[in-house]
């Protein structure tokens, strides 16, 4: 499930990096390239022209910090709140020394510049934080119109006129930006349920063989069976087609628990063995000790196909153990079975010992894993 | 603390745990045990086993979790200590836990899941001070991989697994083509050294003396 996350984050690292390099370039050509310009044209006009160039060197300090951001390739981060403060401060700056009646004038330079460098800063941030930063650097001329000019009906006219292009054209940028990251998280969003559902497909195929596969071994014992009680030759009634259909019951059973992700695969089926005999009334024991690697199922199968015949055949009473460890796993079962018999183990490694006591049966199974052939 | 009862007087014993179902359940199998052995229902007050009927009884039975979750060691250690002969009934199954109630100096572990066959059997020795092997015990020995572990023949091994596994000597005697009275000497054999490790204990340091005594072991074997 990683690997779609991994696809697309790329893309859209670039879109956003594109856009946040795109929006630098304009910031810069507006308050490096216009600025400068404006306010050496004007600089005679400037109460105090130090104060401008401040102002001015306030936001280049502003948007070489974002390009050194970009290079690294990273945010603003905490910084993000100082960076704005430092592009209103500048502005007011600004406004403070601007000679009077001049506002949204090309003398006003920092109206048209301020905002690219605010949209800057706040680019990757939701739209409302642009509109936000957008509002206090307006709110910022306006102030300065109203409190130190006497606002003439041009100048105000002026004002508005100005305001559509230094409000409009940053917040086309960042509802592009905003749009843009809405498209590919929902691109990132649509290429995980793809992949979910590729997964679940293969999970559905690997399941649908294994139950095939299942069948397939069942039909070789349940399935004569089922025939047999279907088509009126075997008797339900008769105790020897009762023991047959207890085991294939315990078999279905082991069946259904080997496909179940457990720690302990042997114990789960063993467990699920000794239910079925649970539930007909026999009382079962089952305890293990020792520690021992993860078993093939065709070993497990050998390993509990005993004590699945004992443990259905048992009249009363039965004890299950597993003694264990890195080299020998052995599963015990004691009954009071009379005697049964019990396919021979297919997987080699695995041995079969009983031994009947009056009406008791003890049968040992045991697996060495790769055994070496002894003197 | 005195000897045992004598063979025909009746032994007491006195039960510490906290289920009312666990100790009538008890109660039933000693009064149906023969002979009948006298118990004393002490609840979850440890006092009782101190003090009044409780202090007089010839075993204590012990729910080593009278507090979910906090087995008492340190209570099982004090009864050990002054001389009392515990068994110890208790609802877990894990090795170690079995393995250290046996170093403290306990002269049974029994699971709850273990019945009468295993604790009649269980009172009656551990009134005479001795050991009794329920094979849940037997099956925590074999799994036993402690450093402190005492050194086990292979026949010992054997009959212990063998044990675990049947939880029936005459299975055990009828599978190793012994006799149900050598089973038992394995397994004792296996106590006493269990016994001469570790902590030291009254109960523990009986058992060996008395398996010296009786030619059980030999000191030989005891300190390999």
């Amino acid at each position: 499930m990683t690997e779609p996350a991994a696809a697309v984050e790329p893309a859209r690292t670039q879109l956003r990096r594109g856009l946040r390099i795109a929006t630098l370039l304009v910031a810069v050509a507006i308050v490096l390239g216009l600025g400068p310009a404006n306010i050496l044209r004007h600089l005679d006009d400037h109460d105090s022209s130090p104060a401008q160039l401040a102002a001015l060197a306030a936001l280049g300090a502003v948007l070489a910090g974002e390009a050194v951001l970009l290079v690294r390739g990273r945010t603003w981060g905490r910084l993000r709140l100082p960076a704005v403060a430092v592009v209103l401060a500048a502005s007011a700056l600004s406004y403070a020394t601007l000679p009077e009646g001049r506002t949204s004038t090309t003398v006003d330079w920092i109206f048209g510049a301020a905002n690219w460098v605010g949209l800057v800063v706040l680019l990757d941030r939701p739209l409302r934080s642009v509109g936000a930063f957008l509002a206090a650097h307006e709110l910022v001329a306006l102030l300065n119109l109203l409190l130190f000019d006497e606002p003439t009906r041009q100048a105000l006219a002026r004002f508005a006129t100005g305001s559509v292009t230094v409000i409009g054209f940053p917040l086309c940028v960042a509802v592009g930006a905003a749009i843009l990251r809405g498209l590919s998280a929902a691109a990132a969003a649509s290429q995980r349920e793809a992949e979910r559902v590729r997964v679940a497909e293969a999970v559905a195929v690997e399941s649908h063989r294994r139950r095939r596969q299942g069948f397939a071994e069942l039909s070789a014992t349940t399935v004569p069976l089922l025939e047999g009680l279907a088509g009126g030759s075997l008797r339900p009634e008769d105790p020897l087609v009762q023991r047959r259909c207890a085991i294939e019951a315990a078999r279905m059973r082991r069946l259904f628990a080997e496909a179940d992700t457990v720690a302990n695969p042997l114990l789960h089926e063993l467990r699920h063995c000794a239910d079925v005999a649970d539930r007909k009334g026999v009382e079962v024991e089952l305890d293990a000790r020792g520690q021992w690697p993860e078993l093939p199922v065709a070993v497990r199968r050998d390993l509990t196909e005993p004590v699945l015949t004992v443990l259905a055949t048992a009249a009363s009473r039965a004890r299950v153990t597993v003694v264990g460890d890195a080299e020998l796993v052995s599963v015990s079962v004691v009954g009071d079975c009379g005697e049964v018999d019990v396919p021979s183990p297919a997987t080699p490694g695995v041995r079969i010992e009983t031994l009947n006591h009056e009406d008791t049966v003890w049968m040992e199974v045991t697996w060495q894993p790769a055994r070496q052939p002894t003197r | 603390m005195a000897a045992g009862p004598a063979a025909d007087e009746v032994i007491t014993a006195v039960i510490v745990d906290d289920h009312a179902a666990i100790a009538a359940g008890v109660r039933y199998w000693c009064s149906q045990a023969t002979p009948p052995i006298e118990l004393i229902d002490a609840g979850d007050r440890l006092a009782d086993v101190w003090t009044g009927p409780g202090a007089a009884a010839d075993v204590v039975i012990f729910d080593l979790e009278l507090v979910p979750r906090r087995p008492d060691f340190g209570e099982l250690r004090r009864l050990v200590d002054s001389g009392r002969r515990v068994i110890v009934y208790s609802q877990h199954t894990d090795n170690e836990t079995a393995i250290k109630c046996v170093d403290l100096g306990a002269l049974a572990y029994l699971t709850k899941r273990e019945g009468p066959e295993h604790l009649v059997p269980a009172v009656r020795a551990a009134a005479r001070g001795e050991a009794y092997t329920a094979p849940s015990l037997s099956g925590a020995f074999i799994a036993d991989d402690s450093p402190s572990r005492p050194n086990l023949s292979q026949r010992e091994t054997e009959v212990l697994r063998a044990w675990f596994v049947a939880s029936s000597k005459e299975l055990v005697a009828a599978k190793l083509n012994i006799t149900v009275k050598t089973v038992d000497t394995y397994i004792a054999r296996v106590r006493v050294k269990y016994a001469n490790v570790g902590r030291p204990a009254p109960t523990k340091s009986d058992l060996v003396s008395r398996a010296l005594d009786d030619g059980l072991v030999t000191l030989a074997e005891l300190n390999p």
